[in-house]
This record gives C-alpha cells, sequence and structure tokens, in this order.
C-alpha cells in the first residue's frame, strides 16, 4: 500500500509540477504540427494543410 | 512490651504483645486465647500449609516510617479450594496490620472506624458496587466465605478452630483494597491498598524454603510422569497420559475420577519454555473451554503459564488468533452494568463485544484452583484493539460469588512460535478475532505523517503557482463575423459548411495576412491572423479563450498559434455553444458561451495566432466573438489531481479500516445492527 501510495504521489506532484513549473499541459483538445514554410505563406492554405493532416475542427 | 506466659497445652513460654488474642504454641500446636489470668486453651491448629510464600515469621520491615513485626499468621482456605495467608504486623506504635497474601500478591490494610453504616452481605454482589458512603464507592471483588486452617504466632483476633468467616472483598482504584468482614455485628472495616513487597522492605524472619523448579511425580492411577512446576500452589492436576483428575496438596497426588477429555489440540506443550514478552514462562496447564452460540459449540484453548516471579498468565488461542492475559485487580475497572455498551477503565475507552457462558471442557496439566471440567463462568467481554477487558463472574457451590477481570493483549502467532521456538508455523488465523488490531488502521495511522507532509507540499506548491503564474494577457481581440465572411446583411453568399466542397481560397500575400487585416485575409474563408505575438516566457502554459452570445446556435473556432522562427503550430479547437428550450414544462439548457483551451509552454520567440470561426448556415449567429490569449493561467485541474492523488490511497485505507471493523463487529452481540441503545 505504501508503494501505491509513493506512486499516487508522484504522479500527483509530477503533473503538477510539468504544469506549473514547465507550463505543460496533459489535457485538452490540441495538437502539434510542423508548418512548411510555403503553407505559411499561404493563409487559404492552411485548412487545408490541417484538414488533409487530420485536424478536423467544427460540428 | 509483650506479657509472657505458659502454653496451657504444654507449658512452653508464650507472648503475647499488646493486642494479642490468641496465640499459637510452637511446640504443640496449641490456640491459647488471652485471659485476665493465664492463657485458654482453645483447641488445636493443623499444620501449616506451605505456600511459597516468601514471608516468614519475627520478620521485620517498615511501613511509613514505622518498624514492625510479622508477629503471627492465620491460613484461610477459600470454598474454591486453595489456602492464603494473612500476615499479622504488629506496628512499633501499638497498631496491627492485616497483610493478606493471594496468588503473589499482597495487599495491607488495617481496621478502621467506617464514617458510616456498612452494607449488609446480602445486600452485595460479586461485581457490583458497595457504597459505603464518607468511605466511598467500592468494587466487590468477591463475596465469599473463609474457613480457618492453621495458625502460627500471634493473632490480634480471636480465632476458633474451623470457624468459618464471612467477607466481601473490595477493590479501588490505582491497588486501593478494602474487606468487609462479616464475623462480627456490625461488620469490620479493614481498610488499606495493595502493596509491593518491597515497599515493606522486609528482612529476615523464620520460614521454609521456598519449593523450587520442578517437582516429579506419578500419577497414581496410571503411573504416568507427571511435573508439577509451581507444587505449592497447584490444586488439580489432569493427567496428560490418562485424563484423570487428580487433586494435589501439599505436594501429593489423590486420585480424584476420570474425565471424559476431548482430543488435546496441542500447540504448546505442557513444560515448554519460552519468553513471552520478555518475560521467562513455562506451560504448565491447558484448558480446553467453548461457549455454545445459537447452538453452535465455538472452543477455544487456554495456555496456563507460570512465569519468573510465580505468577500467573494465560495464552488463549482460538480460531487461530492468540492473546495473553493477565488478572486485574476488580477496583481498576469501573463497575460495568448489566446492559453498558462502553466502559472506561485503565484510561481507555472500552466496548462491549459479547457476553458468553464459558465451559470447561478439557483439563490437562496443573493449576492453582480446584478446576472441574463442566465449571462454567460467566464472561463478557469488552474490547479496544489490540487489547480486551474480560469479565468472569463465578458463582461458588455455596452460594459465594467472585467477579475476576483480566486483560488479553492480541498477540501475533509468530509473536507465540518465537516466544516457544516451535518448529512448525502456527495456523492461519480464522476470521477477525475480537480484539485483533485493525492492520489497516495501523496503515492508516501510519501514511497520516505522509498525507500532512503532501498537504503541505501541495499548499505550498500551490501558493508558488499563485505567486509565478501572472496570467499574462498576449492578445485580445473581438471579431466581427460578418466582417470576417465578408458578408452583409441580407448576403447569399454562402459562408461554408463543408470543407471539401468549399471553393478553393485563393492565395493571400504573407504580408497582408500579417497584418491583421481581415478584409484581405480571403475572399470566403473567415480567416483571421494576428499580428506578431511575443512571447518571452518559455515556462508558462496558454490559455485561449473564446466567448461568443450564442442562442440556441454555436460557434466554433479552429485556431494555430504559429511560430514564424521554426514553424511549428500548435492546433487547437474552441467552440461557444448554448442551447435552452422548455420540455415537458421543464426548462432546460445545456453549453457554454464561454470556452477555454490550454496550451502548452512554447519556446520564446514571435508567434501568430490564426483564428478561423465556423458556424452553422450562412450566416453568422452573433455578430461578433472575442478571442483572448493569455499566458501563465493557473490550471486548478492539476492541483485537483495531485489532491486526488494524495486522498485517493488514504480515502482506500479508510474504506477499507471501516470494512475490517465492519466484519469485526458483525460478530458482536453488540454491533449497531443486532442492539440499540447504549450506556
Amino acid at each position: 500500500m505504501r508503494i501505491l501510495y509513493l506512486l499516487f504521489l508522484t504522479g500527483g506532484f509530477s503533473l503538477m509540477v510539468a504544469n506549473g513549473f514547465f507550463g505543460r499541459e496533459f489535457f485538452g483538445q490540441r495538437r502539434r504540427a510542423d508548418l512548411p514554410p510555403s503553407i505559411r505563406q499561404t493563409p487559404g492554405a492552411y485548412r487545408t494543410f490541417l484538414h488533409n493532416n487530420g485536424f478536423h475542427g467544427g460540428k | 512490651m509483650s506479657t509472657l506466659a505458659s502454653c496451657p497445652s504444654c507449658g512452653a513460654a508464650l507472648s503475647f504483645r499488646p493486642g494479642t488474642m490468641v496465640a499459637v504454641c510452637p511446640y504443640c500446636k496449641a490456640l491459647a486465647a488471652r485471659r485476665d489470668r493465664d492463657p485458654e486453651l482453645i483447641g488445636k491448629v493443623a499444620d501449616l500449609v506451605d505456600t511459597g510464600s516468601p514471608l516468614g515469621l519475627g520478620a521485620s520491615g517498615t511501613y511509613a516510617g514505622r518498624a514492625f513485626t510479622l508477629a503471627g499468621r492465620v491460613q484461610l482456605k477459600h470454598p474454591l479450594g486453595g489456602v492464603w495467608d494473612e500476615w499479622y504486623l504488629a506496628l512499633d506504635d501499638g497498631r496491627w496490620g492485616w497483610l493478606a497474601e493471594a496468588q503473589g500478591r499482597f495487599y495491607l490494610t488495617f481496621t478502621q472506624a467506617p464514617h458510616g453504616t456498612l452494607p449488609s452481605a446480602d445486600s452485595l454482589q460479586a461485581g457490583g458496587l458497595a457504597d459505603l458512603g464518607a468511605d466511598g464507592m467500592w468494587t466487590v471483588g468477591e463475596l465469599s466465605h473463609a474457613t480457618f486452617h492453621s495458625a502460627e504466632g500471634e493473632i490480634p483476633w480471636a480465632v476458633e478452630p474451623g470457624a468459618t468467616y464471612r467477607f466481601a472483598d473490595l477493590s479501588g482504584k490505582n491497588g486501593a483494597f478494602a474487606t468487609l468482614d462479616y464475623s462480627e455485628t456490625p461488620p469490620l472495616f479493614f481498610l488499606g491498598r495493595e502493596i509491593p513487597l518491597n515497599d515493606l522492605h522486609i528482612q529476615g524472619g523464620v520460614r521454609k524454603p521456598t519449593k523450587l523448579g520442578t517437582q516429579s511425580l506419578n500419577c497414581p492411577k496410571c503411573g504416568g510422569a507427571l511435573a508439577l512446576h509451581a507444587p505449592d500452589q497447584t490444586q488439580r492436576v489432569g493427567c496428560p497420559s490418562c485424563g484423570s483428575l487428580l487433586s494435589a496438596e501439599n505436594g501429593k497426588l489423590a486420585f480424584l475420577k476420570s474425565l471424559r477429555q476431548p482430543a488435546q489440540d496441542v500447540v504448546i506443550p505442557l513444560g515448554a519454555e519460552g519468553l513471552l514478552q520478555g518475560e521467562k514462562v513455562i506451560c504448565i496447564g491447558q484448558l480446553r473451554r467453548s461457549c455454545n452460540l445459537e447452538g453452535i459449540d465455538y472452543p477455544w484453548n487456554e495456555y496456563l503459564l507460570l512465569d519468573s516471579q510465580h505468577g500467573f498468565r494465560w495464552l488463549v488461542q482460538s480460531e487461530g488468533h492468540w492473546s495473553v492475559a493477565v488478572a486485574l485487580p476488580p477496583g481498576e475497572v469501573t463497575q460495568a452494568r448489566e446492559g453498558l455498551k462502553n466502559l472506561s477503565a485503565l484510561g481507555m475507552n472500552w466496548r462491549r463485544f459479547q457476553d458468553v457462558q464459558a465451559v470447561v471442557e478439557g483439563v490437562w496439566g496443573e493449576f492453582y484452583w480446584q478446576v472441574e471440567q463442566g465449571e462454567r463462568v460467566q464472561v463478557t467481554e469488552f474490547v479496544a484493539p489490540p487489547r480486551s477487558l474480560t469479565r468472569e463472574r463465578q458463582s461458588h457451590r455455596d452460594g459465594g460469588e467472585e467477579v475476576n477481570w483480566s486483560l488479553s493483549t492480541y498477540l501475533e502467532p509468530g509473536e507465540v512460535r518465537a516466544a516457544f521456538q516451535l518448529a512448525e508455523r502456527l495456523p492461519s488465523p480464522m476470521g477477525i478475532a475480537s480484539f485483533q488490531p485493525n492492520p489497516h488502521k495501523v496503515a492508516l495511522a501510519k501514511s497520516a505523517l505522509w498525507l500532512v507532509g503532501a498537504l503541505g507540499l501541495l499548499l505550498a506548491m500551490v501558493m508558488a503557482e499563485s505567486v509565478t503564474h501572472r496570467n499574462v494577457e498576449l492578445f485580445s481581440r473581438r471579431l466581427d463575423l460578418m466582417e470576417l465572411a465578408h458578408l452583409t446583411p441580407g448576403s447569399t453568399e454562402v459562408a461554408r459548411r463543408n470543407i471539401p466542397s468549399r471553393r478553393p481560397a485563393p492565395a493571400q500575400p504573407r504580408t497582408a495576412a500579417t497584418t491583421g487585416d481581415p478584409a484581405t485575409a480571403g475572399a470566403q474563408e473567415p480567416v483571421f491572423f494576428s499580428g506578431p505575438i511575443e512571447i518571452k516566457d518559455g515556462h508558462s502554459n496558454l490559455a485561449v479563450t473564446l466567448s461568443a452570445p450564442v442562442n440556441n446556435a454555436w460557434v466554433s473556432l479552429e485556431g494555430a498559434l504559429v511560430s514564424e522562427t521554426t514553424g511549428v503550430a500548435e492546433l487547437f479547437l474552441l467552440e461557444s455553444s448554448y442551447y435552452h428550450g422548455v420540455d415537458g414544462g421543464e426548462s432546460w439548457s445545456e453549453g457554454r458561451q464561454t470556452q477555454e483551451v490550454f496550451l502548452s509552454a512554447v519556446p520564446p520567440g514571435t508567434y501568430v495566432l490564426r483564428l478561423a470561426p465556423e458556424w452553422d448556415g450562412r450566416m453568422p449567429p452573433v455578430g461578433a466573438i472575442e478571442v483572448q490569449l493569455r499566458q501563465g493561467v493557473m490550471r486548478w485541474l492539476y492541483p485537483g489531481l495531485a489532491l486526488l492523488a494524495i486522498l485517493l490511497v488514504p480515502l482506500l485505507m479508510v474504506f477499507r479500516t471501516a470494512a475490517f471493523e465492519g466484519r469485526r463487529w458483525q460478530e458482536s452481540m453488540y454491533s449497531s445492527k443486532t442492539s440499540e441503545g447504549g450506556d
């Protein structure tokens, strides 16, 4: 039980430290993508690029 | 100053101190009563029983600064068998003290004039209270009678050979002790306390050497070898070879009857020596007792242990659970009236667990009282794990009654095994014993320190975060959706709904996109590009908030925070959706007009926020939406998760502790489910 408690405490505080002091987020609808320069320079291409890369917004 | 006289029987010299009523001739055992002129012969006494007393006639000592001499002794027989000594202390101030000795305990009392009327013997009950008025409330430990057996030296009261004396032993707190002697009217009142022998500083005296070690005898029935380890105190012996019950008096065995013994379930053999709780002990007897509850017999074994101080304790084994029990003076426990569910004693609170009638089924080894097969006692058990207080009420055949309290402490089987160096593992305990310590409670107590430490750490971290999280606004904009979608009221232009079917957006020059001017962001695409956003802190999270006053409609926002340096984009989705109505007469609502999404910290640099709102239908449901980007936003989800992690295991322990207690009290007659009421 003590080991289990240690694991829980470690997990809980790790999450808090990662978020509070390193700005890491673990929950929520978000993704990260590398946009090629050609896309960045073409505003209209964002949506198509993102859509084709699995980022589907809206209802 | 003693008065010298001659023995009326043999003429030997006798001395009578002031206060001496009867003197015993050391030569002819004549009892000489003091008279005005010469002593009167009132009988002769039997030989003294060797009780193994450490005291001897003529010994001297001090008590409360006064010197005394042990001037005489009377031996009295108990109705349950056995003999105890009463020594008479002649103090140098002329007073007499009564020093009773029983089972290794000493009680020193003095005659007192009661401050009120003493209760009659018939009004007392063993285990009950005796109200002595100004002399206090006492617990009646025993209400019985004693028969004169023998004497020596000088006796400060008028003993008579063969006479019987009714008495009540009273017990109070902190060793207080009193006796009401009903041999006279009104009864005599003796007041004192239990006293360690060392406090009397006794020296000298003439006494027989104590029988030490083991006395080897043979069973008079089967001839089997028997070893008596406490021959001075043994009253009964159960022969383990033939099952005979033997009397043992003065070191001699006599056959009484054959017993139909149950099969002996031996874990601690007779004669086994051990070191239990730091005390050397030897197992000298084993009792099998049982109780019957709802037609089911519940047997248990009790091993009688003799310790190095010639005191007794019991090692009790019941369904694999072990405990060690020692006797308590009744006065140490406040009177437990019938039906009382809770008891306060020995500085603890005790909870009543059960009342059973215990019956002796098997007798093996030696015992310090005249134990009999079928002997019954009424047992009441109070528990405060890992201890229990047990009251045993026993009626004497001749109408007397006594109450004995014992304090039991739970032992792990491993402790018993180690104490007696047993080769085999002891059977595992079955179920939960009435006073078995709750292992989860122990673990819970141990985790309390961790819990407090973790909560303290959590609080410190929350405080640190609240200081370091400055909630800095990086971007805030009110976006006009009509303008963004190049729509005018009444326009039939389709904003868009399905991306694949949408017309390809014309390419826009980068410079136009980064100006933040939606007018040049695209003819049909309602897309907004922010100006450059400078992010300096690479260790704080980001939060994007969408607020839209939607009403039975929704607006979603597809966003990207794009690094101008690396091209890495943090993509996110937000939706403002709020619906409400009335259904079946009840109003309802769902969704929120404001939503927030959190992004992980990004490397310091310049970023552009791309925002692409969407909605259902041609026209946007609201004229404008508010979008905000902040950095260093305190997110309570993580402290909440940490708090959950801190509390989850203790809560689990609390649950297991409660479940354990529930299982324990299921077996009780006094659980909340089986009884009601209380004290």
